[in-house]
Protein backbone atom coordinates (compact mmCIF):
# COMPACT_ATOMS: atom_id res chain seq x y z
CA UNK A 1 0.00 0.00 0.00
CA UNK A 2 2.84 2.37 0.92
CA UNK A 3 4.68 1.53 -2.30
CA UNK A 4 1.50 2.01 -4.23
CA UNK A 5 1.02 5.40 -2.56
CA UNK A 6 4.60 6.52 -3.26
CA UNK A 7 4.33 5.46 -6.90
CA UNK A 8 1.02 7.25 -7.19
CA UNK A 9 2.46 10.45 -5.73
CA UNK A 10 5.41 10.30 -8.16
CA UNK A 11 3.03 9.82 -11.03
CA UNK A 12 0.85 12.72 -9.83
CA UNK A 13 3.83 15.08 -9.54
CA UNK A 14 4.58 14.64 -13.21
CA UNK A 15 1.02 15.12 -14.38
CA UNK A 16 -0.67 18.46 -14.86
CA UNK A 17 -3.00 19.48 -12.07
CA UNK A 18 -5.85 19.78 -14.54
CA UNK A 19 -5.71 16.03 -15.11
CA UNK A 20 -5.22 15.04 -11.51
CA UNK A 21 -8.03 17.02 -9.89
CA UNK A 22 -10.92 15.28 -11.67
CA UNK A 23 -9.14 11.96 -11.16
CA UNK A 24 -9.11 12.35 -7.37
CA UNK A 25 -12.73 13.38 -7.39
CA UNK A 26 -13.97 10.34 -9.24
CA UNK A 27 -11.72 7.54 -7.97
CA UNK A 28 -13.43 5.70 -6.43
CA UNK A 29 -16.65 6.93 -8.04
CA UNK A 30 -19.03 8.18 -5.32
CA UNK A 31 -22.11 6.41 -6.58
CA UNK A 32 -25.22 5.42 -4.70
CA UNK A 33 -24.26 1.76 -4.29
CA UNK A 34 -21.08 2.64 -2.45
CA UNK A 35 -22.85 4.92 -0.05
CA UNK A 36 -25.62 2.39 0.50
CA UNK A 37 -23.05 -0.23 1.35
CA UNK A 38 -21.37 2.10 3.80
CA UNK A 39 -24.66 3.00 5.38
CA UNK A 40 -25.68 -0.64 5.60
CA UNK A 41 -22.47 -1.71 7.17
CA UNK A 42 -22.73 1.10 9.63
CA UNK A 43 -26.30 0.24 10.57
CA UNK A 44 -25.60 -3.45 10.84
CA UNK A 45 -22.45 -2.92 12.78
CA UNK A 46 -21.08 -6.12 11.40
CA UNK A 47 -17.42 -6.55 10.61
CA UNK A 48 -17.23 -7.39 6.94
CA UNK A 49 -13.60 -8.14 6.45
CA UNK A 50 -12.69 -4.49 6.90
CA UNK A 51 -13.76 -3.75 3.37
CA UNK A 52 -15.94 -0.85 4.39
CA UNK A 53 -13.14 0.44 6.55
CA UNK A 54 -10.81 0.31 3.61
CA UNK A 55 -13.32 2.11 1.47
CA UNK A 56 -13.77 4.79 4.07
CA UNK A 57 -10.04 5.17 4.43
CA UNK A 58 -9.71 5.43 0.67
CA UNK A 59 -12.42 8.06 0.61
CA UNK A 60 -10.72 10.08 3.31
CA UNK A 61 -7.42 9.74 1.53
CA UNK A 62 -8.89 10.87 -1.76
CA UNK A 63 -10.47 13.85 -0.07
CA UNK A 64 -7.14 14.78 1.45
CA UNK A 65 -5.40 14.45 -1.89
CA UNK A 66 -8.05 16.54 -3.54
CA UNK A 67 -7.62 19.28 -0.99
CA UNK A 68 -3.86 19.16 -1.47
CA UNK A 69 -4.19 19.37 -5.22
CA UNK A 70 -6.55 22.30 -4.94
CA UNK A 71 -4.01 24.09 -2.78
CA UNK A 72 -1.33 23.37 -5.38
CA UNK A 73 -3.66 24.60 -8.12
CA UNK A 74 -4.15 27.86 -6.28
CA UNK A 75 -0.40 28.29 -5.98
CA UNK A 76 -0.08 27.58 -9.66
CA UNK A 77 -2.66 30.27 -10.32
CA UNK A 78 -0.48 32.81 -8.50
CA UNK A 79 2.57 31.63 -10.42
CA UNK A 80 0.57 31.93 -13.63
CA UNK A 81 -0.22 35.56 -12.81
CA UNK A 82 3.45 36.26 -12.22
CA UNK A 83 4.26 34.61 -15.53
CA UNK A 84 1.76 36.82 -17.31
CA UNK A 85 3.40 39.91 -15.83
CA UNK A 86 6.80 38.66 -16.95
CA UNK A 87 5.50 37.95 -20.45
CA UNK A 88 4.22 41.51 -20.71
CA UNK A 89 7.61 42.78 -19.62
CA UNK A 90 9.30 40.61 -22.22
CA UNK A 91 7.01 42.04 -24.90
CA UNK A 92 7.80 45.58 -23.79
CA UNK A 93 11.53 44.87 -23.89
CA UNK A 94 11.16 43.40 -27.36
CA UNK A 95 9.46 46.60 -28.54
CA UNK A 96 12.25 48.70 -27.04
CA UNK A 97 14.88 46.57 -28.72
CA UNK A 98 13.13 46.85 -32.06
CA UNK A 99 12.91 50.62 -31.68
CA UNK A 100 16.63 50.83 -30.92
CA UNK A 101 17.32 48.59 -33.87
CA UNK A 102 15.46 50.95 -36.21
CA UNK A 103 17.35 53.96 -34.88
CA UNK A 104 20.64 52.16 -35.26
CA UNK A 105 19.81 51.24 -38.83
CA UNK A 106 18.90 54.83 -39.62
CA UNK A 107 22.09 56.13 -38.06
CA UNK A 108 24.14 53.59 -39.97
CA UNK A 109 22.54 54.70 -43.23
CA UNK A 110 23.28 58.36 -42.50
CA UNK A 111 26.86 57.57 -41.54
CA UNK A 112 27.38 55.48 -44.66
CA UNK A 113 26.11 58.34 -46.84
CA UNK A 114 28.33 60.85 -45.07
CA UNK A 115 31.39 58.63 -45.37
CA UNK A 116 30.72 58.04 -49.06
CA UNK A 117 30.36 61.76 -49.75
CA UNK A 118 33.50 62.52 -47.77
CA UNK A 119 35.44 59.93 -49.78
CA UNK A 120 34.19 61.43 -53.03
CA UNK A 121 35.27 64.86 -51.90
CA UNK A 122 38.69 63.58 -50.94
CA UNK A 123 39.03 62.03 -54.40
CA UNK A 124 38.10 65.36 -55.98
CA UNK A 125 40.67 67.14 -53.81
CA UNK A 126 43.37 64.67 -54.84
CA UNK A 127 42.43 65.03 -58.48
CA UNK A 128 42.52 68.80 -58.23
CA UNK A 129 45.90 68.73 -56.52
CA UNK A 130 47.36 66.50 -59.24
CA UNK A 131 46.15 68.80 -62.00
CA UNK A 132 46.89 72.05 -60.24
CA UNK A 133 47.44 75.09 -62.38
CA UNK A 134 48.90 78.38 -61.37
CA UNK A 135 46.27 81.01 -60.88
CA UNK A 136 48.43 83.48 -62.74
CA UNK A 137 48.29 81.36 -65.87
CA UNK A 138 44.55 81.00 -65.62
CA UNK A 139 44.16 84.74 -65.27
CA UNK A 140 46.45 85.33 -68.22
CA UNK A 141 44.40 82.97 -70.33
CA UNK A 142 41.21 84.62 -69.20
CA UNK A 143 42.63 87.96 -70.22
CA UNK A 144 43.53 86.69 -73.64
CA UNK A 145 40.02 85.39 -74.15
CA UNK A 146 38.51 88.59 -72.85
CA UNK A 147 40.86 90.78 -74.85
CA UNK A 148 39.36 89.53 -78.10
CA UNK A 149 36.01 90.96 -76.95
CA UNK A 150 34.46 87.54 -77.42
CA UNK A 151 32.71 87.57 -74.05
CA UNK A 152 31.77 91.19 -73.80
CA UNK A 153 31.38 94.06 -76.23
CA UNK A 154 34.04 96.76 -76.16
CA UNK A 155 33.22 99.69 -73.98
CA UNK A 156 33.02 102.03 -76.96
CA UNK A 157 30.90 99.67 -79.06
CA UNK A 158 27.75 101.22 -80.47
CA UNK A 159 25.13 99.79 -82.80
CA UNK A 160 26.49 100.10 -86.28
CA UNK A 161 29.98 99.21 -85.26
CA UNK A 162 31.19 96.55 -87.71
CA UNK A 163 33.11 94.78 -85.01
CA UNK A 164 31.74 91.40 -83.93
CA UNK A 165 32.71 88.87 -81.29
CA UNK A 166 33.51 86.40 -83.99
CA UNK A 167 35.86 86.73 -86.95
CA UNK A 168 34.01 88.55 -89.63
CA UNK A 169 34.27 87.92 -93.31
CA UNK A 170 36.68 90.79 -93.80
CA UNK A 171 38.91 89.66 -90.99
CA UNK A 172 39.07 86.11 -92.35
CA UNK A 173 40.00 87.41 -95.74
CA UNK A 174 42.63 89.67 -94.25
CA UNK A 175 44.12 86.80 -92.30
CA UNK A 176 46.57 84.10 -93.31
CA UNK A 177 43.99 81.78 -94.78
CA UNK A 178 42.58 84.56 -96.84
CA UNK A 179 46.04 85.37 -98.13
CA UNK A 180 46.68 81.71 -98.91
CA UNK A 181 43.54 81.45 -100.95
CA UNK A 182 44.56 84.48 -102.99
CA UNK A 183 47.90 83.16 -104.20
CA UNK A 184 48.93 84.48 -107.61
CA UNK A 185 47.34 82.50 -110.44
CA UNK A 186 46.94 85.42 -112.83
CA UNK A 187 47.23 89.14 -112.67
CA UNK A 188 50.02 91.33 -111.36
CA UNK A 189 51.57 90.43 -108.05
CA UNK A 190 49.03 87.77 -107.70
CA UNK A 191 46.25 90.24 -107.30
CA UNK A 192 43.56 91.08 -109.70
CA UNK A 193 43.24 94.73 -110.30
CA UNK A 194 40.48 96.36 -108.30
CA UNK A 195 40.21 93.33 -106.19
CA UNK A 196 41.73 94.69 -103.09
CA UNK A 197 38.64 93.99 -101.04
CA UNK A 198 38.35 90.41 -102.23
CA UNK A 199 42.01 89.94 -101.55
CA UNK A 200 41.32 90.93 -98.09
CA UNK A 201 43.32 94.09 -98.15
CA UNK A 202 41.23 96.48 -96.25
CA UNK A 203 41.78 100.15 -96.24
CA UNK A 204 43.29 101.25 -92.99
CA UNK A 205 40.14 103.03 -91.99
CA UNK A 206 38.13 99.85 -92.03
CA UNK A 207 40.83 97.73 -90.47
CA UNK A 208 39.59 96.75 -87.05
CA UNK A 209 41.99 97.56 -84.30
CA UNK A 210 42.51 94.71 -81.93
CA UNK A 211 45.06 94.40 -79.19
CA UNK A 212 46.66 91.39 -80.69
CA UNK A 213 46.81 92.76 -84.22
CA UNK A 214 50.42 93.72 -84.59
CA UNK A 215 53.42 92.11 -86.13
CA UNK A 216 52.34 88.76 -84.82
CA UNK A 217 49.20 88.44 -86.91
CA UNK A 218 50.85 85.69 -88.91
CA UNK A 219 51.65 83.84 -85.78
CA UNK A 220 48.15 84.26 -84.50
CA UNK A 221 46.97 83.94 -80.98
CA UNK A 222 45.55 80.52 -81.16
CA UNK A 223 44.17 79.09 -77.93
CA UNK A 224 46.48 76.70 -76.18
CA UNK A 225 46.20 73.05 -76.98
CA UNK A 226 44.74 70.59 -74.54
CA UNK A 227 47.30 69.07 -72.22
CA UNK A 228 49.69 71.93 -72.85
CA UNK A 229 50.05 74.53 -70.24
CA UNK A 230 48.82 77.99 -70.83
CA UNK A 231 52.15 79.50 -70.12
CA UNK A 232 53.60 78.83 -73.54
CA UNK A 233 54.29 82.16 -75.12
CA UNK A 234 54.34 82.23 -78.89
CA UNK A 235 57.63 83.50 -80.31
CA UNK A 236 57.75 87.15 -81.06
CA UNK A 237 55.01 87.94 -78.63
CA UNK A 238 54.49 91.59 -77.98
CA UNK A 239 56.19 92.41 -74.76
CA UNK A 240 53.95 95.39 -74.16
CA UNK A 241 50.91 93.21 -74.34
CA UNK A 242 52.51 90.72 -72.06
CA UNK A 243 53.24 93.41 -69.51
CA UNK A 244 49.70 94.65 -69.79
CA UNK A 245 48.36 91.18 -69.36
CA UNK A 246 50.59 90.51 -66.41
CA UNK A 247 49.71 93.80 -64.85
CA UNK A 248 46.06 93.10 -65.43
CA UNK A 249 46.35 89.57 -64.12
CA UNK A 250 47.72 90.73 -60.82
CA UNK A 251 44.95 93.22 -60.47
CA UNK A 252 41.83 91.32 -59.65
CA UNK A 253 39.54 94.17 -60.58
CA UNK A 254 40.86 94.60 -64.09
CA UNK A 255 39.25 91.55 -65.62
CA UNK A 256 37.00 92.37 -68.54
CA UNK A 257 34.58 89.75 -67.45
CA UNK A 258 33.64 91.45 -64.23
CA UNK A 259 31.56 94.11 -65.93
CA UNK A 260 28.23 93.36 -64.39
CA UNK B 1 -4.93 40.01 -2.91
CA UNK B 2 -6.44 40.60 0.54
CA UNK B 3 -9.91 40.04 -0.87
CA UNK B 4 -8.77 36.76 -2.38
CA UNK B 5 -7.60 35.25 0.92
CA UNK B 6 -11.02 34.79 2.57
CA UNK B 7 -12.23 33.40 -0.71
CA UNK B 8 -9.32 30.98 -0.73
CA UNK B 9 -10.19 29.97 2.85
CA UNK B 10 -13.77 29.23 1.91
CA UNK B 11 -12.57 27.35 -1.15
CA UNK B 12 -10.42 25.15 1.07
CA UNK B 13 -13.40 24.36 3.26
CA UNK B 14 -15.53 23.69 0.23
CA UNK B 15 -12.93 21.41 -1.31
CA UNK B 16 -13.75 18.60 1.08
CA UNK B 17 -16.55 16.28 0.03
CA UNK B 18 -16.60 14.36 3.32
CA UNK B 19 -19.26 16.49 5.00
CA UNK B 20 -21.56 15.87 2.06
CA UNK B 21 -20.87 12.11 2.17
CA UNK B 22 -21.55 12.17 5.88
CA UNK B 23 -24.88 13.91 5.31
CA UNK B 24 -25.87 11.33 2.76
CA UNK B 25 -25.00 8.46 5.07
CA UNK B 26 -26.88 10.09 7.94
CA UNK B 27 -29.95 10.42 5.80
CA UNK B 28 -29.69 6.78 4.86
CA UNK B 29 -29.39 5.87 8.52
CA UNK B 30 -32.55 7.72 9.30
CA UNK B 31 -34.23 6.31 6.26
CA UNK B 32 -35.46 9.77 5.47
CA UNK B 33 -36.74 10.91 2.13
CA UNK B 34 -33.95 13.46 1.82
CA UNK B 35 -31.45 10.90 0.61
CA UNK B 36 -32.13 11.68 -2.99
CA UNK B 37 -31.88 15.38 -2.28
CA UNK B 38 -28.58 14.94 -0.52
CA UNK B 39 -27.26 12.87 -3.39
CA UNK B 40 -28.30 15.53 -5.85
CA UNK B 41 -26.55 18.11 -3.70
CA UNK B 42 -23.45 15.93 -3.67
CA UNK B 43 -23.44 15.54 -7.43
CA UNK B 44 -24.02 19.27 -7.91
CA UNK B 45 -21.06 20.01 -5.70
CA UNK B 46 -18.89 17.68 -7.74
CA UNK B 47 -20.06 19.35 -10.94
CA UNK B 48 -19.29 22.79 -9.53
CA UNK B 49 -15.86 21.61 -8.52
CA UNK B 50 -15.26 20.34 -12.05
CA UNK B 51 -16.29 23.69 -13.52
CA UNK B 52 -14.11 25.52 -11.03
CA UNK B 53 -11.15 23.36 -11.94
CA UNK B 54 -11.75 23.96 -15.66
CA UNK B 55 -11.66 27.73 -15.11
CA UNK B 56 -8.52 27.76 -13.00
CA UNK B 57 -5.58 29.30 -14.86
CA UNK B 58 -2.11 27.90 -14.95
CA UNK B 59 -2.92 24.26 -14.25
CA UNK B 60 -2.24 23.10 -17.79
CA UNK B 61 1.17 21.95 -16.67
CA UNK B 62 2.66 20.41 -13.58
CA UNK B 63 4.18 22.55 -10.87
CA UNK B 64 7.72 21.65 -11.87
CA UNK B 65 7.11 22.56 -15.51
CA UNK B 66 5.54 25.82 -14.46
CA UNK B 67 8.48 26.66 -12.24
CA UNK B 68 10.80 25.91 -15.12
CA UNK B 69 8.89 28.18 -17.45
CA UNK B 70 8.85 30.89 -14.81
CA UNK B 71 12.63 30.67 -14.52
CA UNK B 72 12.95 30.83 -18.31
CA UNK B 73 10.82 33.98 -18.44
CA UNK B 74 12.81 35.59 -15.64
CA UNK B 75 16.03 34.80 -17.48
CA UNK B 76 14.61 36.31 -20.67
CA UNK B 77 13.66 39.52 -18.89
CA UNK B 78 17.11 39.69 -17.28
CA UNK B 79 18.90 39.17 -20.61
CA UNK B 80 16.80 41.73 -22.44
CA UNK B 81 17.31 44.27 -19.68
CA UNK B 82 21.07 43.78 -19.95
CA UNK B 83 20.93 44.14 -23.72
CA UNK B 84 18.93 47.33 -23.51
CA UNK B 85 21.28 48.73 -20.90
CA UNK B 86 24.22 47.94 -23.14
CA UNK B 87 22.65 49.68 -26.14
CA UNK B 88 21.64 52.72 -24.15
CA UNK B 89 25.12 53.14 -22.74
CA UNK B 90 26.62 53.19 -26.25
CA UNK B 91 27.74 56.51 -27.72
CA UNK B 92 24.42 57.55 -29.16
CA UNK B 93 24.02 60.65 -31.22
CA UNK B 94 20.94 62.51 -32.27
CA UNK B 95 19.58 61.65 -35.65
CA UNK B 96 18.75 64.87 -37.48
CA UNK B 97 15.28 64.93 -38.93
CA UNK B 98 15.09 65.23 -42.70
CA UNK B 99 14.05 68.76 -43.59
Amino acid sequence: MAVRLSLASTWRAARPSKEMLPHTMTDPPPNRELIEMLALSRSQKLPQGGEDTQILELLVQRDREFQELMRVAQEQGKVHQEMQVLEKEVEKRDCDIQQLQKQLKEAEHILATAVYQAKEKLKSIDKARKGSISSEEIIKYAHRISASNAVCAPLNWVPGDPRRPYPTDLEMRSGMLGHMSNLPTNGVNGHLPGDALAAGRLPDVLTPQYPWQSSDVSVGMLPPHHGNDFGLEPPGHNKENEDDVEAMSTDSSSSSSDSD
Amino acid sequence: MATNQPKQGSENDDCSFLPLVHDVIKCMDKDSQDVHQELVKFKTRIQEAREQIGAMPGIDMSLSEQQQELETLREQVRTKNQLLQKYKSLCMFEVPKAS
